[in-house]
């Protein structure tokens, strides 16, 4: 090869790597093209509200869609029988009221007259009959377990739909309510399969805003529908609302901070918070959690079956402290297993057990352990305490019990694994003491019934506990539709698994979403980080400042 | 030359497959299926059962593996488990970010780093080669994730110069949207590059020289040839053929270092696809992706292999 092939090359090389690079990637990316939607805010008199949400919507379709961050976007879009308002408590959305008839065995709704779907068409309840007939015919998203019991659906007029039960079952009307997305029929029954639905185009919804255009790993754009009953003036005042992706928290609040953002669909991580104190422009929005942190005994295992070691080792955690350390004392300690959040449940007769090593050491000789070796441990007391690890504050407080149950004797291992593999793990039974948090439980029955019926229906009842007695409180409690007498019952419940230590409950965290005050203003709040300041009726609330 | 093309190119073949093969099971060996995640919803065990059988996760894994080599024959990566969307519709929104900041990177590590790798070695322990040593070193060390974090937080959110994520400012048009592009560009571009430039610089110094010691360019000395002339055109001809092989290895390093910086920086790119299909165990997407970088990975050493033989002929014996 002559000195001028080899120059030639060399441009050759340079030349093709460049163009190669910048040809690919230029023409792949688009450049905004047909990306019409993104007119900005003001001089046009429009309004938009920047959300950060951490991951893509994985998945458009409100009946199958299990993500908490696709359910900000389809909850603005479906409407929901009932919503969840500050307190806790289910509140009317599409339904204006709600009640039983034949003795708990009929659940009737009474809608709204005023809901549209952003094509015109009126909402009825044909739509609400139709959602839940294909979220049964296809066993979609986690509404179908909580439809387990309908034997038929009946839209009896344009505002009137009746689920007839094959038993009573008391909370069917408000988990139902909450949880499920009421679809335009009219436009879903074209798609024919439900469960193969991709819908990520030509969006219709009922919500105060509807999807107008989605670039992924980019933004999503959702346009006012001018028709929203629930928004003060019949419509929300932003004009748009678009959802930015930023994976990583951490960059999602410089966003903020720097004006790309208006909101944090997430919340603040307890430990960055602080952060944010001398921002005098955003503004912090505290709410409580529909779930809480827990440590669940798995009762497979002999020591872990006995009540006593279960009690023994719910004296061996310092729950204030784990509060105090863990979360910066944003928290409230757990008794029983039922969030204070859930105010009308307020067991009085409950106290958490105390932190007294001394006294868990006690139970534990007074049961007949020993300590034959010397090293300061019972034998055979020794278990293995799961958790994800992704989870930064159950890790800590995994090393925090770990420490503090040494002190009374118990020796625990650390076996805090990867998100999935924990799961795994969960699902199979292969632990002795679970660490973890609940997610959302909108309702005492509907956890009580999941997390310790025999038949373990949600597949978390990670006791694996098998209980004549606990089987036969809960669906009696189930059954009962006499609110006083059911709220008794569920007290029971609560009594007796204290008593039992079947889990030691820890702690409420609270959650803080952080917004630019200097820009909006108006959010609803709500608890747990799945609701928090995104809801459909919260974003209906906004308006701009000034 | 032909020969030599054809045994390449075969062996590229081989290497897909086997990365094929390996992702395949490997994916599979992870505890954990894609409906473990949604075991924390209120999913009965006949309801996980139907969604293993609609994702095919039933059928025993020899025969899930033959269907998907049949599929992949046809040029078909699957359906996402999540997205219910074709993997090659959802690769193909993303590559091009990705092949934007990684060619980009690549390009500005060479265009740095030859300059920088030269100069060390014609000034061979005297100041700037001290220093280029020091921090060479010290780049092995670097995390690309905080180097990230740090950029942003410092020339993005202190001192406002460059967006905080993001890959362009979707409301912009036609040369804005330019100019936005290359914006944006600037900070992932910049934390691979740091991370990637040392190793790069320091391998270039090493055979510089060595080649500068060898006998050709004492002669070209006596011949009277310029400085320049002999650094720059007859050395660095010679000492940057291995440099090229590690910029072929690095392709790998640098696919990984994008995973985890365009996470950071919110860069809409196939090293985030992978970041948030991993949580999620789509087997479809993750399969298609790694087979897709894979693939990128084996051309592009394949082509510096080819490249090599052209400069240097005896590699072709």
């Amino acid at each position: 090869m002559s000195t001028s092939n080899i120059r030639r090359l060399g441009r050759w090389r340079v030349a093709v790597a460049v163009g190669a690079v910048a040809a690919l990637a230029l023409s792949g990316c688009g450049l905004n093209e047909g990306n019409d939607s993104g007119e900005s805010t003001s001089g046009d008199g429009s309004t938009v509200l920047r959300i950060g949400t951490t991951t893509d919507v994985s998945n458009f379709n409100p009946l199958q869609s299990l993500s908490k961050t696709d359910s900000w976007i389809l909850n603005a879009m479906y409407p929901h029988l009932l919503r969840i308002d500050e307190n806790a408590k289910k509140a009317p959305e599409l339904a204006k009221d709600y009640g039983y008839e034949d003795d708990g065995k009929t659940a009737v709704f009474n809608l709204r007259d005023d809901f549209k779907w952003t094509d015109g068409q009126p909402v009825t309840a044909e739509d609400v009959k139709f959602s839940a007939e294909k979220i049964m015919e296809y066993k979609l998203g986690n509404v179908a377990a909580k439809l387990t019991w309908v034997e038929s659906i009946e839209a009896t007029d344009a505002t009137t739909v009746k689920f007839k039960l094959s038993q009573p079952y008391a909370p069917f009307a408000e988990g139902v309510g909450f949880w499920m997305s009421i679809v335009p029929k009219h436009v879903f029954e074209k798609a024919g399969d439900l469960s193969k639905f991709a819908n990520d185009s030509d969006w219709v919804g009922a919500g105060p805003f509807v999807l107008d255009s989605a670039t992924k790993g980019q933004r999503y754009v959702m346009k006012r529908n001018e028709h929203y009953p629930l928004a003060p003036e019949g419509k929300a005042a932003l004009t748009q609302v678009e959802y930015r992706v930023y994976p990583d928290v951490n960059t999602m609040m410089l966003a903020l901070r720097n004006g790309d953002i208006d909101l944090m669909g997430n919340p603040v991580p307890a430990s960055a918070a602080k952060s944010f104190d001398n921002d005098d422009k955003i503004e912090m929005t505290k709410v409580g959690a529909l779930g809480f942190a827990h440590l669940t005994y798995n009762m497979n295992n002999k020591e872990l079956a006995k009540q006593e070691v279960r009690q023994a080792l719910s004296m061996s955690v310092d729950t204030k402290a784990i509060i105090a350390s863990v979360l910066q004392g944003d928290a409230q300690q757990m008794a029983g297993p039922i969030s204070p959040i859930f105010s009308e449940y307020d067991n009085t007769e409950i106290q958490p057990y105390p932190f007294d090593p001394e006294g868990a050491k006690a139970k534990l000789s007074a049961a007949g352990y020993t300590d034959g070796n010397g090293d300061g441990f019972f034998d055979g007391l020794s278990f293995g305490v799961a958790c994800d690890q992704s989870n930064a504050n159950i890790t800590r407080v995994v090393q925090l019990f770990r420490e503090s149950a040494a002190k009374a004797g118990i020796k625990l291992e650390n076996e805090c694994v990867e998100r999935n593999t924990f799961l795994a793990r969960t699902k199979s039974g292969e632990y002795d003491i679970d660490a973890s948090q609940w997610g959302v439980f909108d309702n005492p029955m509907d956890q009580l019934r999941s997390t310790y019926l025999s038949s373990n229906p949600g597949g978390i009842n990670y006791n694996l506990l098998k209980s004549d007695e606990m089987d036969r409180l809960i669906n009696d409690a189930a059954g009962t539709t006499d609110q006083a007498a059911f709220v008794e019952k569920i007290k029971n419940i609560d009594k007796v698994v204290h008593e039992q230590a079947y889990l030691t409950p820890l702690y409420v965290e609270n959650f803080q979403f952080a917004h630019n005050a200097s820009k909006f203003t108006g959010f609803v709040a709500s608890p747990s980080d799945l609701l928090g300041m995104v809801t459909a009726y919260s974003l209906a609330q906004v308006k701009p400042v000034g | 030359m032909a020969r030599f093309v054809l045994s390449r190119a075969v062996k590229a073949v081989l290497t897909v497959w086997i990365a094929i093969t390996a992702t395949f099971f490997l994916l599979r060996l992870l505890p954990g299926d894609p409906t473990t995640l949604m075991v924390e919803g209120d999913m009965t065990p006949e309801m996980q059962a139907a969604l293993l059988k609609t994702y095919g996760l039933d059928r025993p894994l020899w025969e899930q593996y033959v269907s998907y080599l049949r599929e992949l024959t046809q040029g078909n990566f699957g359906i996402s488990f999540r997205q219910i969307q074709p993997v090659t519709d959802i690769l193909v929104d993303r590559l091009p970010w990705t092949l934007l900041l990684a060619g980009t990177a690549f390009l500005v590590t060479i265009a740095i780093g030859i300059p920088i790798g030269v100069y060390a070695a014609v000034h061979r322990g005297r100041w700037p080669d001290k220093i280029l040593q020091a921090a060479g070193i010290g780049g092995h060390a670097l995390f690309v994730p905080s180097v990230a974090m740090l950029l942003l937080v410092y020339l993005g959110a202190r001192l406002g110069w460059f967006p905080i994520g993001g890959a362009i400012d979707p409301d912009t048009r036609g040369l804005a949207a330019y100019a936005s592009l290359a914006h944006h560009l600037v900070l992932p571009v910049a934390s691979l590059v740091l991370v990637q430039l040392g190793p790069y610089a320091l391998t270039l110094r090493t055979n510089m020289i060595e080649v500068l010691g060898e006998d050709y360019i004492r002669a070209a000395r006596a011949r009277g040839l310029s400085t320049r002339r002999r650094v720059w055109k007859h050395g660095l001809r010679n000492a940057i053929l291995p440099a090229l092989t590690l910029m072929g290895l690095q392709l790998g390093t640098l696919v990984g270092g994008a995973v985890l910086t365009e996470t950071v920086f919110a860069y809409p790119g196939v090293g985030r696809l992978i970041f948030e299909a991993v949580g999620q165990r789509d087997y479809p997407v993750l399969q298609g992706a790694f087979i897709m970088l894979a693939v990128t990975v084996v051309v592009a050493n394949t082509l510096t292999d080819l490249l090599y033989a052209v400069l240097n002929p005896r590699i072709r014996l």
